[in-house]
């Protein structure tokens, strides 16, 4: 698979391996952790940006996407924004560095810049794979981001917001979160920015302790200038429950992986994520879920909506492990296209070595449905409002599962200005 | 107030000729029930009436009001008072039921230079039609028909239609899959709209509604054209003999 | 539930070592030397008498390959090959061309006397009957579909190709009655040059992949059909191929093409001998279907798997594709995949004319220590263009089987609609069942519609089954049977009564 190594260095891949000699200084990290910034950096080298050859990166092909990378800007920094629900408690980075937390009991916000410099966090820095990009520019250049514990049992009443802002420049930031046994919480991780060029990786590592409930929101806000790669990775103890909701509306070439082990017997996963492209954004959604013990469940279900030029991607991957007996696990992709460059591509994959499951996957691509249309005309709508209010379904119809109305009524305002930005 | 002259239609995909010179004279003020066996051609006509382009008219014209429709699309012949209530009313998942309720009375009045309709005023609206029809305000919180019953769809029809005031409805089969109790309650929903600036054509294969909504005309549908008109006798007769004697004679 | 642990237990016991057509025949052979250069290019190019353009096209391919690797993205795991280490030229002696019945070794007429083709003319396929008498399924006759006369005549011209040659072609005059040519490959380069020039290499061209160029620079046999306008084939036409010398690779080509308005339906039938050592074998078929036509191409592969321990089996790595190239023209692959221990297989339709449709169904199934990666691709070009995939994947013993397909719609191919299934069942607790689809919709006008289930035999069915007094291996069969019913209702009949017994005997001490 070493097929780059032949091949030239193009501008992207220079401006991201060359800047580390320029960085070293003043990223933090005691021995273990430079350690682990050498070997991620040494394997970017190796691999390359990943061109559409490396079959995880089939539809994004980042060699010939990625034409720069915006340069890193000390003065891009700016101040927390207003929660998405009112009374959240915010935790923000802004360009890198963490600005501000706020209190809640039961919960611990540490600075990540801290645990690299003592190096307790640098086996947290390992990469998935050789060809897990997102991880080596990110445990490279990760410099801060906040550090999380939600103690045992805390059942919190108002959701943690953690903000990664980024009006432009470049930054590296990760979030690990623990949850203690049994504890329930409403996250909200909010990828927010892209006014101008931007360039930024943000790495959430989730450990659902036994019995925990999560309920998981990210939301990508950011102009047509950003680029940004993003890695969610989560790890579900016995009887934890994980609702990852995805949200993006917005960049100019985002990569969000997710990455689910179901560890403990019990333990459900549902994803549910929504992709509103339009302009020339390329999005691709990228999951994973692991099986890897008995008696484990998860959904997934996706909805996209693309028009103008934009093309979406979505690579799900059931795996359950020969040992996973009882898995049911589920996933749907389903796909309208509103434009003639429009593009989608899915690729959702079972990989199954036990016998006694039941495991599913679906995937449509479809035009509006011209029975339903027909039928809102025929009540008097006309064909565009009856147009938008079909595509407003299409998605809604996934919030409304969130059954929290403040958070129901804020993702469908962001749905209703998206359509009507891009309607 | 609707005038159907001389009508030919056809599937649009295939060619398949379905009517064929159909005419049929319906005043306001007056219930048409119109009959036929099946695949005589009575729910296309309901389509082609509420402009689904699924279907071509090759020939002739439909005037509502002294106006041709045939150039207007399915919302605007809509916002002009036509309503179409389905046979199979289509389940759309994620568009609740009174949302779509609240636009399509919005649309319509806006398409008309009346004024939107206030939340308070619409809600009661809604309660006032839904009690009429003995129907749960929760049913109308779901999404539009989702794992709504057979009967409970058909109500959700006619509270639109009492809603949406009209002035030409079509009821297609509006009686396939109800129980008497239900027939009982549709029935009395579609009498209460009887009034003399509106007119109503019901499209049925039996008699049985008839019972309950008494028609001042009847007409016979075969192979795409109008054989027999009468009074509601014809629907008796129709339902003692067959439709075969009919048929026979227009032969 | 205890029963069905006993059948896994006995899964996982199970002996490959039942293939049945695993004996060798002794014959002369007449060989190239062992390994892959221009000059075993060449010597293969003068023992069949090409013509000059034939030998330049092989050598060009040969040079191609050099520069390529061998893919890797299957999900199958072989040591690697030596290709110098295969022979690519055996032929039973004095067996150059194909000649008359008569005149053939009668060594080869009994070998495929016993793998139930006999080489007469008179005589049917084995296990042929008459339509109406048959029913695959045990329920119903498939009558309906195949009242038509070719099927009636219960006759099927067959190709037979030995190792590198075709020995026989049998009911050659009378198809040349109707104008439709079937002979070797080999004779259609000497006897029709002009056709084979213009659509060889034209559906999957030399430069396609790894083991398709290989085939381009070294194939030795084949078969070529040309059916000409209008005419409706009166036969069923079909090729059986045998590999039977030790370390020889087959790397045979088929080229059909269906002229505006022609049908015809084409049969292929592979068996090896049991041996030790893995043997290759990297086919290349290319359909061409024009105007109006139809070809329907049909497969029962039962290469030999290996044995109970993963050992000898053959590498099957074939690239099939099929061209819709006129408006309103159809192709139609049906598959049974029960041998091979390596298959790497991925028959193809090209939807490029306006209005035409493809459709691939599948049946594969794996025990032992089977791998099989294969699926299918449809590309959407045409306007208003379909396609349907229907596959059945049973995976067994410590084997694994993976589905995949792409479905893919061009900007310009307004109205795409694809429908695909995909269902996989698990017997046993040591294998593996994949499914890697990959849609792209580039039209807004497209509809694609993909399922994919895995799961074992519902137990709520076996049991309802057994409860009606059917045995469990019997229940299993039944139960198999059905879930594999809507591929073999593709199968002409001949195959599938062959295909249902095959799909018996791989998974045998699990579904007797």
């Amino acid at each position: 698979m070493n097929v780059h190594t032949s091949q030239s260095r193009t501008p992207a891949e220079t401006a991201l391996i060359d800047a580390f000699s320029e960085r070293v200084g003043d990223l933090p990290g005691n021995a273990d952790v430079a350690v682990a910034r050498d070997t991620a950096l040494e394997a970017l080298k190796i691999q390359g940006l990943p061109s559409r050859r490396i079959e995880s990166w089939h539809y994004t092909d980042i060699r010939t996407q990625l034409r720069s990378v915006a340069p890193f800007d000390a003065a891009a920094g700016s101040q927390p924004i207003a929660p998405l629900i009112a009374g959240s408690t915010v935790a923000a980075v802004s360009n890198g560095a963490t600005i501000s937390a706020g209190q809640v009991d039961g919960v611990t916000f540490e600075k990540l810049s801290e645990k690299l410099a003592d190096g307790t966090f640098a086996p947290a820095l390992a990469t998935r794979s050789t060809d897990d990009l997102i991880g080596q520019i990110n445990a490279a250049y990760v410099t801060d981001g906040w550090h999380v514990d939600i103690a045992e049992g805390a059942e919190l009443e108002t959701p943690l917001e953690l903000q990664n802002l980024q009006k432009s420049g470049q930054s590296h930031v990760r979030f690990p979160v623990r949850v203690g046994k049994g504890a329930k919480a409403t996250i909200i991780e909010r990828q927010y920015g892209g006014e101008g060029e931007a360039f930024s990786s943000s790495i959430s590592q989730l450990t659902v302790a036994d019995g925990a409930e999560i309920v998981w929101i990210i939301l990508r806000q950011h102009g047509d200038t950003s680029v940004q790669f993003c890695q969610f990775n989560a790890w579900l103890g016995k009887d934890a429950k994980l609702t990852l909701f995805v949200v993006n509306a917005g960049g100019k070439l985002v990569r969000q992986e997710v990455h689910v082990l179901a560890k403990g017997e019990g333990s459900d996963f549902q994803l549910r994520g929504i992709n509103l492209l339009g302009g020339e954004s390329h999005t691709d959604v990228t999951m994973t879920v692991g099986h890897l013990v008995e008696n484990t469940t998860s959904t997934e279900i996706v909805r996209n909506v693309v028009t103008g030029r934009a093309r979406g991607v979505f690579q799900g991957m059931i795996r359950v492990a020969k040992i996973a007996q009882k898995t049911d696990a589920r996933m749907a992709c389903n796909s309208l296209l509103l434009s003639d460059d429009a593009e989608f591509d899915a690729k959702p994959e079972l990989e199954i070595f036990a016998d006694d499951v039941a495991c599913g996957h679906g995937a449509t691509v479809t035009e509006i449905d011209q029975d339903h249309l027909f039928y809102l005309m025929a009540r008097g709508i006309p064909e565009k409002e009856a147009r938008g209010l079909l595509v407003k379904a299409f998605v809604a119809e996934i919030i409304e599962e969130l059954e929290d109305e403040p958070l129901v009524e804020a993702l469908e305002a962001i749905l209703e200005d998206w359509l009507s930005a891009h309607g | 107030m609707l005038e159907i002259k001389n009508l030919h239609a056809r599937i649009a995909e295939d060619g398949t000729e379905i009517i064929r010179g159909l005419n049929l004279t319906v005043k306001a003020g007056e219930v048409a029930a119109i009959m036929g066996p099946n695949g005589s051609g009575k729910s296309t006509l309901s389509y082609i009436l509420a402009g689904r382009e699924d279907y071509e008219v090759t020939e002739g014209d439909i005037l509502y009001n002294g106006e041709s429709i045939l150039d207007l699309d399915p919302a605007e012949r809509a916002a002009k008072g036509i309503f179409l209530a389905f046979q199979y009313p289509m389940e759309i998942p994620g568009v609740a039921t009174m949302e779509f309720l609240k636009v399509a009375m919005n649309e319509q009045r806006k398409a008309r230079g009346e004024e939107e309709l206030k939340i308070p005023e619409f809600m009661k609206r809604v309660k006032d039609a839904a009690g009429l029809l003995s129907m749960d305000m929760g049913m109308l919180k779901r999404p539009l028909n989702v794992g709504f019953s057979g009967g409970e769809k058909k109500r959700a029809e006619i509270l639109q239609m009492k809603l949406l005031e009209p002035k030409l409805c079509v009821l297609d089969e509006t009686d396939s899959g109800l129980d008497i109790d239900a027939l009982k309650i549709v029935s009395e929903g579609v009498n209460a709209l009887r009034s003399p600036d509106r007119a109503i054509v019901v499209i049925t294969h039996y008699q049985r509604l008839l019972d309950y909504i008494v028609p001042d005309s009847v007409h016979v549908l075969y192979k795409g054209r109008v054989i027999k008109s009468g009074d509601k006798t014809l629907a008796r007769q129709l339902e003692e003999n067959g439709y075969a004697e009919i048929i026979g004679e227009a032969a | 539930m205890p029963a069905v642990q006993e059948t896994i237990e006995q899964v996982r016991n199970i002996d490959v070592d039942q293939y049945k057509y695993g004996f060798e025949t002794l014959i002369e052979t007449d060989k190239a030397p062992k390994g892959l250069n221009e000059d075993i290019i060449r010597f293969i190019s003068a023992k069949k008498n090409e013509p000059e353009w034939m030998l330049e096209w092989r050598l060009e391919a040969y040079r191609r390959w050099l520069t390529l690797e061998e893919p890797t993205w299957a999900r199958v795991n072989y040591p690697k090959i030596d290709f110098q280490d295969i022979y690519y030229y055996a032929a039973p002696k004095n067996q150059a061309g194909p000649k008359s019945l008569d005149e053939v070794d009668p060594e080869l007429l009994k070998t495929y006397e016993k793998l139930g083709i006999p080489l007469k003319e008179q005589e049917i396929l084995a296990g042929v009957r008459k339509a109406g008498e048959l029913s695959p399924s045990g329920d119903e006759a498939v009558d309906g579909e195949v009242s038509d006369s070719v099927y009636n005549s219960g006759r099927v011209a067959v190709d037979a190709v030995f190792d590198s040659v075709s020995v026989v072609t049998t009911f050659k005059k009378e198809l040349a009655k109707a104008g439709v040519i079937f002979c070797s490959i080999s004779e259609a380069i000497r006897e029709h040059p002009e056709l084979v020039k213009k659509y060889l290499g034209s559906v999957v061209p030399t430069s396609d992949n790894f083991y398709a160029t290989l085939n381009s620079a070294v194939f030795t046999d084949g078969s070529f059909v040309y059916v000409p306008k209008g005419v409706r084939c009166p036969m069923e036409l079909s090729t059986y191929f045998r590999i039977n010398e030790k370390n020889t690779g087959q790397f045979e080509r088929t080229l059909i093409i269906a002229e505006e308005g022609a049908y015809v339906s084409y049969l292929e039938g592979c068996t090896a001998p049991q041996r030790d050592e893995n043997q290759l074998h990297a086919a290349v078929v290319e359909l061409v279907a024009l105007d109006d036509a139809e070809i329907k191409y049909s497969t029962v592969q039962n290469w030999y798997p290996g044995d109970k321990d993963g050992k000898g089996g053959i590498y099957n790595f074939v690239t099939k594709r099929g061209d819709c190239r006129g408006k309103n023209s159809k192709i139609s692959w049906t598959q049974v995949e029960t041998g091979s221990a390596i298959t790497w297989k991925y028959p193809s339709c090209i939807l490029r004319g306006d209005n035409s449709r493809g459709e691939f169904y599948s049946i594969a199934v794996s025990n032992g220590h089977q791998q099989i990666d294969s699926g299918t691709k449809m590309i959407h070009l045409g306007k208003n263009t379909s396609s349907r995939i229907i596959s059945k994947g049973i995976s067994a013993g410590h084997s694994n089987n993976t589905y995949r397909g792409q479905v893919s719609a061009h900007r310009k191919a307004t109205n795409a609609r694809n429908f695909t299934q995909c269902d996989s069942l698990l017997i046993g607790n040591d294998c593996g069942a994949h499914t890697v689809p990959y849609i792209e919709a580039k039209n807004a006008t497209a509809q694609f519609e993909h399922e994919a289930t895995t799961s074992k035999i519902s137990e709520d069915a076996l049991f309802y089954v057994m409860q009606r007094g059917i045995p469990e291996e019997e229940a299993i069969a039944l139960i198999v049977n059905g879930f594999v019913k809507e591929v073999i209702q593709e199968l002409p009949m001949e195959f599938a009564v062959e295909a249902q017994k095959l799909i018996g005997i791989s998974l045998e001490g699990s579904v007797g």
